[in-house]
């Protein structure tokens, strides 16, 4: 085909493939800067895969310390269900922490009371999860923004307050035993059982942005009127979302609830809604790696773990007279803050530089496109 | 994209009809008693002043606006009920006046998501890793970069929408369009922004996609001699009601459309209708 429309090159900014740095030739790495880089690499696998469990490790983590990296990695689950809803989707939920709870209910109800296998336990809770988003998205899919986000919270409560008062399901205030998997019973080795349901949420998010429903997700959260036209089903893609979210989130409820031995309902309070979404923003909507970081930073703050540990805390922490519990709930909004301010690709947009050093690139700062995230939530 | 076939000018299927399409917003009368009619492989031009209703009588085709009264008929079938996205799996495409592309994913991203209906998997299959999930895709992409290249912007793959020139920007809508194989083409102000010259090889392309991609092509314009150049038929709408229809040449001529363009005797200017449509 010979005819084209013609190029408007007088417009404005032109060709911003070549403004954008093409010019800069590519950077050649030395057989140094590789073995700097595969160091990099292998200390990053150390720390994520060993030293939780004191394996080829000069250090001695205590087994609180390896059940708190296995809550950073629920959590991490958590972020990245949120992040299909708020950062694919734009639509905010404000009830995921009953997702996450009935999830945990329902693992330890299938394991307790009907005697099965952990893993079982689990994938139902999951299972759970969607078909829960499934119903509660039929209803209320209808709404957007920050109408549906009311129907998310009040679901939250609603679900607290009537959901998990069945005892029959839930075990009352009492709660309900909930045993590790056989072959993971301690609590270094629990860590990997969370490992690989992250690990499998992250292959379904992947295998969700490089197909069809991501680039719908994608399409009609920016724009749902060119979306359409191309023949993308609005209403029940962004029901897709929500029931995957809804997945990942019940995933998350199993996976935290044989974590603790027991669960409760008291935890799961609307505060927890809130650093759900905290900390998926924080981290960077749309960015798996800040996702997961930001959530893990998240799960670090609570009860002010991060804080004590941080050198020098604790006789300030004394001099204020302030519990170290205020810490997410706190540092948690000015980070918000910082984020949608100066910074709106979040942990992601840190991690970055590191990750393109990692890959052979300059260790360089990208900044992130700050007209993109405005469209984030439509009201 | 099959070999195109040549185009039997005896054959008159009506691929498109409005009937007695009235929408009416509050008090205001938008449209009143359209009636359009598009042959297949014809490419029909529509035009007025600012304000006609032009782009309403769009939305309405598509889908965006429910007629008050009035139905709307595609390839013989009433589809005044449906929803947007089923018309375009009928086969619609349309574009927008402020260009209607996904401006924060690239240009490769958004030509794959406009395939959308082409690829066939379900979204779950895509999300669990079916192995058949990543042969389409591979296909998907093929056929994407392909689309690109015909108009010479294979270079731009990886490059954001935002940012981009206008008249750039303008050539991947039609693009994108196209990638949803449609068989109808509704272009609202393809050569809005556009020189004279750009204007007419934008005609050239019009003719040239229609060829290729077996195409029937409604267009809305302001460039009344690129309309009138490229239209088998033309429509002029003003305040809502169709002026005049016919051949391209006896509508731009024709007494009322110069009035409604001039507000004017058309006496005292002949032919200045295509003057006053360049927005002078």
């Amino acid at each position: 085909m010979t005819a084209t429309i013609p190029d408007d090159t007088t417009g404005p900014d032109q060709s911003p493939d070549d403004a954008l740095g093409a010019t800069e030739p590519p950077l050649v790495v030395s057989p140094a800067g590789w073995a700097f880089r595969v160091a990099a690499m292998a200390f990053l696998a150390w720390l994520v895969l060993l030293y939780p469990s004191n394996v080829l490790s000069p250090f001695s983590v205590p087994a609180s310390d390896a059940n708190r990296m296995s809550e950073a990695v629920v959590f991490a689950i958590i972020g990245l269900s949120l992040n299909v809803l708020i950062g694919y989707a734009g639509q905010v939920s404000l009830g995921h922490q009953a997702f996450v709870g009935i999830g945990a209910f329902t693992s330890a109800y299938v394991v307790t009371d009907m005697t099965q296998e952990v893993v079982l336990g689990v994938i139902v809770a999951a299972i759970i999860g969607g078909i829960q988003a499934l119903l509660l998205g039929l209803v209320s899919l209808r709404l957007s923004g920050l109408y549906f986000a009311l129907v998310t919270l009040v679901y939250g409560v609603m679900a607290q307050q009537s959901i998990f008062a069945i005892e029959a399901f839930t075990g009352g205030t009492a709660g309900n035993d909930a045993p590790r998997p056989t072959g993971f019973e301690s609590d270094y080795r629990y860590y990997y059982f969370c490992l690989i349901g992250l690990l499998a949420v992250l292959f379904v998010d992947w295998r969700l942005i490089k197909t069809k429903a991501g680039r719908a997700l994608l399409a009609l959260r920016e724009n749902p009127r060119v979306a359409q036209t191309w023949g993308i089903n609005t209403k029940s893609y962004t029901l897709v979302a929500f029931v995957t979210a809804g997945l990942f989130a019940g995933l998350a409820g199993g996976l935290l609830a044989h974590r603790d031995l027991r669960v409760v309902a008291n935890p799961f309070d609307f505060n927890l809604a809130l650093i759900f979404v905290l900390m998926t923003t924080v981290g960077g909507l749309r960015n798996r790696l800040g996702v997961v970081l930001g959530s893990m930073f998240f799960a670090f703050l609570r009860n002010g773990y991060l804080i004590e540990k941080l050198p020098g805390a604790e006789p300030v922490l004394d001099f204020i007279d302030l519990s170290p519990e205020f810490a997410p709930l706190v540092i948690g909004p000015v980070l918000l803050l910082l984020t949608l301010t100066l910074l709106p690709g979040g942990f992601g947009q840190l991690a970055k530089p590191f990750t393109q050093w990692l890959g052979g690139g300059r260790f360089r700062w990208v900044p992130a496109d700050k007209e993109v995230m405005i469209t984030d939530v439509r009201a | 994209m099959s070999a195109p076939e040549p185009i039997q000018s005896d054959e008159h299927t009506t691929v498109l009809e409005t009937r007695d399409v009235s929408i009416r917003f509050g008090g205001v009368q938008a449209l009143r008693d359209v009636n359009l009619r598009v042959d297949q492989w014809e490419i029909c031009g529509i035009i007025g002043p600012n304000g006609a209703g032009k782009t309403t009588l769009f939305n309405c085709i598509t889908g965006f606006y429910e007629p008050t009264s009035g139905r709307v008929r595609f390839r013989g079938q009433d589809v005044t009920d449906l929803e947007v996205h089923q018309r375009a799996d009928l086969g619609m495409g349309r574009t927008f006046q402020n260009v209607g592309l996904v401006k924060g994913s690239t240009v490769g991203e958004n030509l794959k998501s406009a395939q959308h209906l082409e690829v066939r998997y379900g979204a779950f299959a895509g999300m669990f890793g079916s192995p058949k999930t990543f042969e389409v895709e591979q296909h998907t992409t093929e056929r994407a970069r392909a689309i690109l290249d015909l108009i010479d912007l294979g270079h731009l793959w990886d490059t954001r929408v935002q940012g981009l020139p206008y008249g750039i920007q303008k050539r991947l809508e039609i693009a994108a369009v196209l990638a949803t194989d449609p068989d109808l083409l509704l272009l609202d102000e393809p050569g809005s922004g556009l020189g004279p010259e750009e204007a007419d090889a934008l005609g050239d392309f019009l003719l040239q996609i229609r060829e290729d991609f077996r195409l029937t092509i409604v267009m809305i314009d302001h460039h009344v001699p690129l309309v009138t150049r490229v239209s088998d038929y033309m429509y002029c709408l003003n305040f809502g009601e169709t002026l005049c229809e016919g051949q391209p040449n006896d509508v731009r001529n024709h007494p009322e459309v110069v009035k409604a363009y001039l507000g004017e005797d058309p006496d005292a200017k002949p032919g200045s209708a295509e003057f006053a449509a360049q927005g002078v």
